[in-house]
């Protein structure tokens, strides 16, 4: 697995945005060249198309590095619709739709979507957070009639390796490390039962 | 909470003192919030385990045994330590959440038989503090977490009633929060009232409220999550006839104290830890403990914990060194220092404007409601009381007793004044906050963020 260099200057994921460019006064002008926007999803192998992840290089639907939504850490920052993350706050409804929220503010967890993370309500809780959102990703890809790949990490990005993309990387809650913090356990252990859709 | 007088000798809740006594039960809720949210921020929920292991190893050596020994009992020891004290965050922050369920529940009662809820200006302004019209008296400390602080929780919601007698003479008295509600109840279900169906109230189904998040969660020695709050256990409820009152009055008391008759406290206000099992659940699936249970059950975990390392020969260890911040009793903004103050009054300004902004909340529906409820109840409750209240505890001052402490959030409610908007007096305090703070300058973006609400005029509706 290839470490993707972070830059800040690339795309959302972990940078500050580039700035908008200038409103057009009245209509564009014959010629004018625009750049055309990118989905933003919210985290790895959550984008549909080709070229929108964090650094534009993807092949394919599914195989993408990195969130190109803004990066944040908590509920109610995110920007738009399908831009918030899940899982450590909210009810037991918003924790289904990881990415999939209605409109700016009302995700209500970090971006991206560490590995580790699982939903502390409903349905989903004890299981992880990234296979949800992958999973609601792949639903909307057979109604699209479109073929993905598989994501770079199979159970999404892990908390130590956004850290090193990221420069750093926090999801809010007081409740200590959400991969390891005790002398009796193996991390290890526990990513590979959440991959597995088992419950925390 | 200004020690409002309710009533004068009145003992009896009747359909002419109906909405006094509500008012009351929701300034009860809410004194309780402070309390257990300065004690939780006095937790470490995740201290450094290697130095708790690295002093016992030390002590155990010193104590005549060999460092393979005391490793092994160290790392097990520190792991107990991990475990407790993330625990004890967990099941204080759980209360904490449903403590808030019931100021709502409350309000929506209000709001339903008698009108609108008072909530801002009504935390305790004196402390020590007391509940209103709990007899005897009890008072109520803002303090690090202890086994003397978790008595006076145990005294709050207590299921029977407290040994000493005393007297305070406005509210109405009772013995128990639960016998006040049963008041309050037996007034709903004994008359013929009318319902507000049309005033605006906190509905389930919005996502206002989630029993559990990431800070009611805590991890066992083997890093497995569990969650202190049941789904089932409660949630809002609309009140507009006399079942949903009584409804919501059930919930309320089922999550506090309990079912009547399980073992309480003793006379001298310690717990029979031998007594409390099996535990007193509030959902029907049995999964979670009630609040009394709850505050039981870290107390005699604390006992428990604390006799391990004492029969360590080690001497007398106060377990609490290792995950209680060293912190003031009952500070207030004004005890701080300059570079100090001015945070603590942010901080107060915030913990202020959520009650303006639930109170709003009463006062409109529909997508008004949401997006104040959804975008700054939760962004100024979930994500900037939070973080500021992480980050004022990285200063600390000496007190006037010349104590060496961390700052901590006073939860004070912050005198808005009535010639600008509470957002613009917000965005004032937070320029003058970060001109000696610069830490916090990451919030300022999120407090412009803020929908910008008006305070209520007392005595408009």
């Amino acid at each position: 697995m290839a470490i993707v260099n972070y830059n800040s200057n690339v795309s959302l994921c972990g940078g500050t945005p580039p700035a908008p460019a200038p409103a057009a006064q009245g209509a564009a002008a014959p010629g004018t060249s625009v750049t055309p926007s990118v989905e933003l999803h919210v985290c790895m192998g959550l984008n549909a198309c080709k070229g929108h992840d964090r650094n534009g290089t993807n092949n394919c639907a599914g195989t993408g590095y990195c969130a190109t939504a803004q990066q944040h850490n908590c509920q109610t920052l995110n920007n738009c619709r399908g831009q918030g993350g899940c899982g450590l706050y909210g009810d037991a409804e918003q924790q289904l739709t990881p990415g999939a929220n209605e409109c700016a503010w009302q995700g209500s967890c970090a971006v991206p979507i560490q590995a580790e993370r699982f939903s502390t309500l409903g349905e989903n809780a004890g299981k992880s957070v990234w296979l949800q959102a992958r999973k609601l990703f792949e639903q909307r890809m057979v109604k699209a009639n479109r073929s993905y790949g598989k994501a770079p990490f199979k159970c999404g990005p892990p908390q130590n390796w956004l850290i090193s993309v990221l420069g750093s990387y926090d999801s809010c809650g007081n409740s200590g490390d959400k991969r390891c913090s005790f002398g009796f356990n193996d991390p290890e252990v526990h990513a590979k039962e959440l991959c597995e859709g088992k419950k925390e | 909470m200004s020690q409002n007088l309710f009533f004068k000798k009145e003992s009896e809740v009747t359909p002419a003192n109906l909405g006094d006594a509500i008012q009351q039960a929701i300034e009860i809720e809410i004194a309780t919030i402070p309390v257990y949210l300065y004690t939780y921020y006095s937790i470490n929920r995740s201290p450094d385990q290697d130095t708790i292991s690295g002093s016992l190893v030390q002590e155990l050596v010193k104590s005549g045994r060999s460092v393979a020994d005391a490793s092994a009992i160290a790392l097990d020891l520190s792991a107990e330590i991990m475990v407790y004290a993330n625990k004890s965050g967990a099941l204080i922050m759980s209360v904490v959440i449903e403590e808030m369920l019931h100021m709502a529940l409350s309000s929506n009662l209000k709001q339903a038989l008698a009108g609108l809820p008072d909530l801002v200006g009504k935390s305790p302004s004196v402390w020590p503090a007391a509940l209103p019209g709990h007899e005897p008296v009890f008072w109520i400390n803002k303090a690090g977490f202890s086994l003397k602080q978790l008595e006076t929780f145990l005294k709050i919601e207590s299921p029977d009633p407290l040994a000493d007698a005393g007297l305070l003479q406005a509210p109405i008295p009772y013995k128990t929060i639960g016998q006040f509600y049963d008041m309050i109840k037996e007034c709903i279900a004994t008359n013929d009232l009318p319902y507000n169906t049309h005033s605006p109230q906190l509905l389930p189904g919005k996502g206002y409220y989630a029993q559990n998040n990431i800070d009611t969660v805590y991890y066992d020695k083997d890093h497995k999550p569990h969650f202190t709050n049941a789904e089932d256990s409660g949630d809002l409820l609309y009140v507009y006839d006399r079942d949903s009152a009584l409804h919501a009055i059930t919930c309320i008391v089922d999550q506090g104290e309990g079912t009547k008759g399980v073992p309480g406290l003793n006379p001298d206000g310690s717990v029979d830890c031998t007594a409390i099992i099996p535990p007193d659940f509030d959902g029907k699936n049995k999964k979670e403990l009630c609040h009394f249970e709850k505050f039981a059950q870290i107390y005699c975990h604390y006992k428990t914990l604390s006799n391990k390392f004492n029969s360590l020969d080690i001497g007398v260890v106060d377990i609490s060194k290792y995950f209680v911040t060293n912190v003031p009793l009952n500070p207030l903004t004004a005890d701080y220092p300059a570079n100090i103050a001015p945070v603590s009054d942010l901080l107060n300004g915030i913990y202020t404007y959520l009650f303006v902004m639930v109170e709003n909340c009463y006062m409109k529906a529909g997508s008004t409601q949401f997006e104040i409820f959804m975008f700054g109840v939760h962004k100024s409750m979930i994500f900037i009381l939070n973080s500021i209240c992480g980050d004022i505890m990285k200063l600390t001052y000496t007190t006037p007793q010349g104590q060496v402490c961390a700052a901590m959030p006073t939860f004070e409610d912050y005198p808005f004044g009535l010639l600008s908007s509470p957002k613009s007096q917000l965005i004032d305090l937070y320029n003058t906050a970060v001109a000696v703070y610069p830490t916090i300058s990451y919030l300022g973006p999120r407090i412009l963020d803020l929908p910008d609400v008006p305070l209520k005029i007392r005595g408009k509706f």
